[in-house]
């Protein structure tokens, strides 16, 4: 990390332990606002803060880590798209938009909104880039993810949008994959301690070797998330990181199922009470895995891709992404 | 928590250039041998000795890389030397003759050696014409490497060694062997032991192959019955051995070689089954693909972090788990997703034969997972 990225991460990560899991919007958005952690990618010139997408890697990952309660990560992803085109406020993202955009504006249906109770607007993925939808005027319809979080449904019938070239769907995928990065770090920490503390026959779980490997296992899927992350970050720096997200959230994904199964199995009964802190990690795990590209879309994409690119070039075109 | 400092990898301007050179270098060689159609031989390629290629690769300036050039190195960066060993892997070039003598011994005589071992031995290793064994397991130490009890005493100014170690791969060919003794006596653990420069020809020697399952040898046993060293023969300091060969493990666990050995499965996978794959082995084919793009990026973190300096060690380790696993588990993978008649002679079913016989052994070789799981048990703070 540079001077810059621990100067961020420092605050990111005092501001989310203490805003937590529990943080109301309401409530806590002006803080957040304060921070103007929302212009994270918002040019300099135009105002922002200039960040690198791996200054984003590392506020999203902090997000997960503290299993944050407050939409910030999509907030910094949906300002990155919509700002220059003039939208202001609070925005959110969505994972997809079914409908029409014509001199009217959008008419249709957009589905799985990130918070968006109270937004300003929406950017979600539409037609291979993005729409730009005002909240003005839109009907919702609330649901919610097994985490808890919000992710209604918006209709609307006309009303101001916007199209962007911007690729959301895979920066929803980079997005989510630094979280998951920063949930299982979090869990992992979580795990190890209970191991340390809790003692059975005589001695604490930690010194059991069944204990140990399963661990070691966990922190291998943990690191994988976390390098997974940062190599998408630096692809998304370089230029292009649409290979790179793919890949990497597809690894984020699978690391999901076998982190969050050894951090409950180490727990035991007490991880699954309302009252320990396991569940808004695990449970939002389970909710980012499925969201922006869960393992089969991914899985396939890159083996089409892979299958049609051919053998011979497998290898060389792999290392050209970085040469 | 965090418990793999990953930093960003600065590859080098340069990486281009020495691929290229590589694959000339390797197609070349191929062409040659006739055999490059059989991607058999192009999987595990670190365990496939082939003096002359290493000869080529050594007149080549692509052995020894960041050796002073005072011993024959090239004085490139460990990054420039970190693409030629990716680029070698994952083409199948047979490097196993020249592997142990680059990874480490050479690097290990450099820094712990007498000048004599350095003039003697490490000039050879950069040509590509001497190659080293290391000399760890006995019949009562595997895993548990500090029983060991092959000893080294002093007569005169002079080391007499007496023992034998076992699974050392290479020992039929090798000049030199790195080994691990007790040279103090009535010492206990991982207290008074030594390192030693052996050469391989030295009176009292003896090796005896050990043949694998699959009928290749790269097994050996060896014998040391009353062999009489030179003092310059210790290397680094005496009794400090267990401290200078647990130094080498970040090197030796974190390279691409441990996650690269069933790469030409999948390239066989994917020449084999076409862009009209099922839905089933497309997936398959992306989420390998996923994870050898990650471990790269793992494993060419750590390297970035070793050129700094830095000893990643519980990162290092988490590279070889999990890129063993993934390269042993490939074989079942595939052999799981396609149908295929392991007798037929095709490409795929060559090389898929081969790795589900030789792929057992990728958990075992440079510390098996269960003794690496220990070792990440440790660094997250337990036991």
């Amino acid at each position: 990390m540079n001077e810059q990225q621990t100067m961020l991460s420092e605050m990111a990560d005092g501001l989310f332990a203490e805003l937590g899991a529990g943080a109301s919007l309401a409530e806590c958005w002006p803080q957040i606002e304060e921070m103007a952690l929302s212009s994270l990618l918002i040019d300099e010139d135009a105002g922002g803060f200039g960040g690198t997408w791996d200054d984003a890697r590392i506020v999203f990952r902090l997000a997960g880590y503290h299993a944050l309660g407050l939409p910030v990560v999509e907030a910094i992803v949906a300002a990155h798209i919509a700002s220059p085109l003039g939208f202001e406020g609070r925005g959110t993202m969505a994972a997809s938009a079914d409908g029409t955009l014509d001199s009217d504006g959008f008419t249709g249906t957009i589905t799985g909104v990130c918070a968006g109770d109270g937004a300003d607007y929406v950017v979600a993925p539409f037609e291979g880039g993005a729409i730009v939808v005002a909240g003005d005027g839109a009907e919702h319809s609330a649901r919610k993810t097994v985490s808890g979080e919000g992710r209604g449904i918006w209709m609307l019938t006309g009303g101001r949008a916007e199209r962007a070239a911007t690729d959301v769907f895979a920066l929803g995928a980079f997005a989510r994959t630094a979280q998951i990065a920063g949930a299982l770090d979090a869990a992992l920490a979580q795990a190890v301690a209970y191991a340390n503390d809790r003692k059975q026959f005589g001695r604490p779980l930690a010194k059991f070797q069944a204990m140990q490997q399963n661990l070691a296992t966990f922190a291998c899927e943990a690191a994988a998330a976390n390098c997974a992350a940062i190599g998408a970050a630096q692809a998304l720096d370089r230029g292009d990181g649409r290979f790179e997200i793919a890949v990497a959230k597809l690894r984020a994904n699978q690391a999901v199922g076998t982190g969050t199964a050894i951090a409950h199995q180490a727990h035991g009964a007490i991880g699954f009470t309302e009252e320990y802190p396991l569940h808004p990690l695990t449970r939002r795990l389970w909710s980012w895995r499925s969201e922006f590209g869960g393992d089969s879309f991914w899985a396939g994409a890159i083996g089409g891709k892979v299958l049609a690119a051919g053998a011979d070039v497998f290898w060389p075109d792999l290392t050209a992404r970085t040469d | 928590m965090q418990t793999f400092h990953a930093k960003p990898v600065p590859w080098p301007d340069t990486a281009g250039e020495l691929r290229a050179r590589v694959r000339a270098l390797v197609s070349e060689h191929f062409a040659q041998q006739g055999d490059a159609a059989d991607p058999a031989k192009r999987a595990n390629s670190w365990a496939h000795p082939d003096p002359a290629f290493s000869r080529k690769l050594g007149e080549a300036g692509l052995i020894g890389m960041v050796w002073p050039k005072e011993y024959g190195g090239h004085e490139r960066s460990s990054l420039e030397r970190y693409v030629v060993l990716e680029e070698l892997l994952a083409l199948g070039a047979p490097v196993g003759a020249h592997w142990i003598a680059d990874r480490q011994t050479g690097g290990m005589i450099l820094r712990y050696g007498s000048e004599e071992a350095k003039r003697q031995w490490v000039p050879g290793m950069a040509r590509g014409e001497l190659f080293a064994c290391i000399g760890l397991s006995e019949p009562g130490a595997g895993s548990d490497l500090a029983s060991v009890r092959t000893t080294a005493r002093r007569k005169g100014d002079r080391w007499v060694i007496d023992g034998q170690k076992v699974w050392t791969t290479n020992a039929h060919f090798a000049h030199l062997m790195i080994a691990l003794v007790r040279s103090e006596e009535g010492s206990e653990r991982n207290a008074g032991l030594s390192q030693f420069v052996i050469s391989m020809d030295a009176p009292g020697v003896t090796v005896k192959p050990i043949i694998d399952l699959t009928g290749g040898h790269d097994f050996n046993e060896v014998w040391f019955d009353n062999v009489e060293l030179p003092e310059t023969a210790l290397a680094g300091t005496e009794g400090q051995g267990w401290a200078q060969a647990t130094a080498e493990l970040s090197l030796e666990r974190s390279g691409p070689e441990r996650y690269l050995s069933s790469t030409a499965l999948l390239i066989e996978l994917i020449r084999a089954v076409g862009p009209d794959a099922s839905d089933e082995v497309k997936a398959l084919v992306g989420r390998l693909t996923a994870e050898m793009w990650t471990l790269r990026q793992m494993s060419a973190s750590v390297a970035a972090r070793l050129a700094e300096g830095d000893d990643p060690a519980l990162e290092a380790t988490m590279v070889k788990d999990l890129g063993n696993t993934y390269e042993q588990a490939m074989p079942g993978l595939v052999q799981a997703a396609v149908e295929l008649d392991l007798a037929g002679g095709d490409p795929l079913a060559r090389v898929l034969g081969y790795l589900l016989q030789v792929s057992p052994s990728f958990s075992l070789r440079g510390g098996t997972r269960e003794i690496l799981k220990g070792i990440i048990a440790r660094g997250l703070g337990l036991r």
